[in-house]
């Protein structure tokens, strides 16, 4: 029995299954394959389109426009207000990220463990588990030339004495090697064709409206269409697991009337950028820097941007008076940026008959203080990497061509004046035995629920603190083939 | 390492370090050296009192900021001159004070020793022109931008600026970097520290948590040898601390326990203030010293609740420094000292 994405949807506009999937990202897809492979009927809805890999540039406005919500304009409210980008298309975020791999730390893994009393989550099954990953997603390090503003990261760190090293990502490369030349192992070209292959269907461009409950068990799904608004589509299930993201997975349970603990402990990397001008080419439109410094990890990370014009612009617009001009010459300047782990935490909330729930999230003192921290270290590591000229994304920014220009930078840097963005967002439904913290129990069932799951970032207990797509497939991966176990 | 100079010039003679400095120079221990030493003194007192130490040390009187007087601490030199600028003022009455001598004063100072034809300098720099940690865990790496704390911090940060300039047109010019630091000839305002410990009024703010690098003055003086007579490229600087910060919780128990064992009837530590405070005092200080003002009270107490750690293995690793005094011996030393010089604490 082979599924696939069905285009067709029944005359009487209704669907079957023993596991309704909503969401088809790095936690999703793994969920659809682990659970067709164990002989449940699948079906996965995604509200974005199927895209193949390759057929739209990565980090282009063409790929904001068709593969993010809202264009990848969406902002968590605050003292800064942070940007923050989600996937929406088939294979969610992991068609547009830039695909960097790192298994969550040891000392991560045992903290989840204590303080939110997740059962049987020990580390080597975990870890067995990530190999299993690496080698579906060919995670490598690139094996041929990195790209310059790659390298400009790493010969800064080593003239600082800097810890730093190359993150390897789950790219396959051709003859050549180059790291420009890599092709994204994203989710439509791994899991989801091995759940397809495995008999489950997939439902693409249908926005879910909302989960029918009756008590604490599930129905049925209302969704509709995203081209035809008046084409009404339901589908019956004995489970539902929901896996929208750490946004939308936490608005989906508080609309079928779920509560406890969920949407309160919005966790993310809040990042400030800069962008660096150099005397020479520099800028890779469609790939971004390979290698992040890690000296102050985990507390503070540096790494590369997309820097497309389009973006390299954005990074200059703080003080696009002052820095406007130097936009001419992108092709010299490649944008970076300074992510911290956040002691903050953040709020999802449903509003009714809104469709996007409102994000806001609380930036503590001493997160403020260690963006300003992150933002002049980056500077001077630029600096030392070669930069003829550093424009800073906050307010009324200097440019920074010295290190006497690195005092004034730090005097007049507030988190507030800041652009802070962010692309790691979890821990909205935290999972663990501990029902004072988390919304979930050690597997993903929402406490409170018989037949409702989540499984996706959104059960991270906080924010690793680096990249988060390892540790969101450990846990998917894991939780599924629990369910799989215990719901035959 | 290379050989002892003819000649070694020390500004600042008169003060903590420079005292230290001078002493080591000429007490039986591990840094005594032969040849003249000039030393730079404000006034006669500190003149006669470092004259009794040794006839190699010549003293002159004369101010950092004049020309005349710093050509005057040149004069009449022959063979190799090293030169260890410790001169600076911390704790002045006005702003205009610290730029004066600690930035306009070191200008001065590169200038006439570079007409000198010195061998190599050592400048003494400070934490102040990094500011502190944004976060407890966070330790400052031998390489960090500059984010000076107020004026101090600015004029210091001017300075080290000068010097590098002055490295990168050909003097070999050097910087240590020491944060707070506490040892024998401390002037009075450390002399309150101990006195506040015993009386258990040391002001802790928050937790007491933060972290505190501090140098014991010997090993600060060993820092300052080391980076004078092992060769490197100028224009570099380095930390100059104790192996590693300790807590403002550690700093104050440690000193109560150190001064009980010296026979003190030392009072448990009962004032605990919240971080708020801290917060507030800085921003009185920063208020006082924008209108060209400054008070220690406000400017100690403002620091209090912030963490400024270093770390100090690239002073290891470029000058193989190895601090060879931790917190309660130099403490104990420090306590010690105040009673052999009949300080009442």
């Amino acid at each position: 029995m082979t599924g696939g994405v069905i285009n067709e949807t029944p005359a009487n506009r209704h669907h079957d299954c023993d596991v309704l999937i909503i969401g088809s990202g790095a936690g999703g897809a793994t969920t659809a394959a682990i659970l067709a492979e164990a002989g449940h009927q699948v079906l996965i809805v995604e509200e974005g389109e199927w895209v193949d890999q390759g057929t739209v540039v990565p980090f282009s406005l063409e790929q904001m426009d068709r593969q993010y919500r809202s264009g990848g304009v969406t902002v968590a409210l605050g003292l800064p207000s942070i940007a923050y980008t989600e996937g929406r298309c088939a294979g969610g975020g992991t068609e547009v990220n830039s695909g960097l791999y790192r298994r969550p730390p040891e000392e991560t893994l045992e903290r989840w463990r204590r303080e939110y009393s997740i059962a049987e989550f020990g580390s080597d099954p975990l870890f067995e588990i990530l190999d299993e990953v690496e080698n579906a997603l060919s995670v490598q390090t690139v094996p041929g030339e990195h790209t310059e503003s790659s390298e400009i990261l790493r010969r800064g760190a080593a003239a600082l004495g800097w810890d730093h090293d190359e993150i390897p990502r789950w790219m396959t490369y051709p003859e050549s090697g180059a790291a420009i030349d890599g092709r994204r192992q994203s989710m439509t070209r791994t899991y989801l064709p091995r759940a397809f292959a495995a008999g489950a269907n997939m439902l693409t461009e249908h926005r879910l409206d909302r989960i029918i409950c009756k008590g604490s068990r599930a129905l049925r799904a209302e969704l509709t269409s995203t081209s035809n608004e008046d084409r009404p589509v339901t589908i019956s299930f004995r489970d539902v697991i929901v896996c929208g993201g750490a946004i939308q997975t936490p608005a989906i349970l508080q609309r079928a009337g779920f509560h406890h603990r969920i949407g309160r402990t919005l966790a993310v990397h809040p990042t400030v950028k800069l962008a660096a001008r150099f005397d020479s080419e520099v800028n890779t439109p469609d790939d971004v820097p390979v290698y992040q410094v890690k000296e102050f990890a985990p507390d503070l990370s540096f790494g590369g941007s997309a820097s497309q014009p389009g973006l390299v612009a954005l990074a200059l617009t703080d003080n696009w008076r002052d820095f406007g001009s130097a936009v001419t010459s992108w092709p010299d300047i490649a944008v970076y940026y300074a992510a911290i782990t956040s002691q903050g935490r953040g709020l999802v909330q449903a509003i009714p008959g809104v469709r996007d729930p409102l994000v806001t999230y609380r930036l503590t003192s001493r997160d403020r203080h260690l963006l300003g921290q992150g933002l002049a270290r980056l500077a001077l590591l630029m600096l030392e990497a070669g930069a003829v000229e550093v424009f800073p994304s906050f307010r009324g920014a200097p440019a920074v061509r010295s290190r006497a220009d690195l005092a004034e930078m730090t005097a007049n840097f507030a988190a507030t004046k800041a652009s802070v963005m962010t692309v790691h967002l979890c821990s909205t439904v935290p999972m663990g035995e501990n029902e004072d913290r988390c919304a979930a129990d050690s597997f993903g069932k929402i406490h409170g629920a018989d037949n409702v799951y989540a499984n996706d970032a959104s059960l991270l207990p906080d924010a690793p603190g680096v990249n988060p797509q390892a540790s969101v497939m450990a846990v998917s991966i894991r939780n599924a083939r629990h369910f799989a176990d215990v719901r035959s | 390492m290379i050989p002892i100079p003819d000649n070694t010039v020390v500004t600042g003679a008169g003060g903590w370090l420079g005292t230290g400095l001078v002493s080591a120079f000429t007490d039986d221990g591990p840094h005594r050296r032969s040849g003249c030493i000039r030393a730079l003194v404000r006034d006669q007192d500190d003149a006669d009192r470092l004259s009794i130490l040794s006839d190699n040390i010549e003293p002159v009187l004369g101010d950092l900021t004049l020309r005349s007087d710093l050509e005057r601490l040149f004069e009449g030199l022959s063979g190799t001159t090293d030169v260890i600028h410790a001169a600076g003022v911390i704790h002045p009455t006005t702003f205009d004070e610290l730029d004066a001598v600690n930035h306009l004063g070191t200008v001065a100072l590169l200038d006439v020793a570079a007409e000198a034809g010195i061998r190599r300098m050592v400048h003494v720099s400070s934490n102040s022109p990094f500011g502190t940690n944004a976060s407890r865990a966070d330790t400052f790496r031998n390489d960090e931008p500059y984010h000076p704390y107020f004026g101090y911090g600015q004029s210091k940060m001017l300075a080290e600026l000068r010097v590098i300039e002055a490295a990168d047109r050909g003097l070999n010019v050097v910087m240590v970097r020491p944060p707070w630091f506490y040892g024998p000839h401390q002037p009075a305002r450390q002399t309150q520290f101990f006195t506040m410990v015993r009386t258990g009024r040391f002001p802790v703010l928050g937790d007491g948590g933060q972290r505190r690098s501090m140098v014991y003055i010997g090993n600060l003086v060993q820092g300052v040898v080391r980076a004078e007579l092992t060769p490197t490229d100028p224009g570099l600087g380095w930390w100059i601390a104790d192996e590693r910060p300790y807590r403002v919780n550690e700093i104050v128990e440690t000193v109560g326990a150190v001064m009980r064992e010296e026979g003190f009837d030392v009072k448990p530590n009962r004032v605990r203030l919240p971080n708020i405070v801290g917060s507030l005092a800085e921003r009185v200080d920063g208020l006082l010293q924008s209108s060209g003002r400054y008070n220690q009270q406000f400017h100690v107490l403002g620091e209090m609740n912030k963490t400024i750690a270093v770390d100090i293995s690239a002073a290891k690793r470029d000058l193989g420094y190895e601090p060879d005094v931790a917190l309660a011996e130099g403490m104990r030393r420090s306590v010690q000292w105040c009673l052999e010089q009949g300080i009442e604490l």
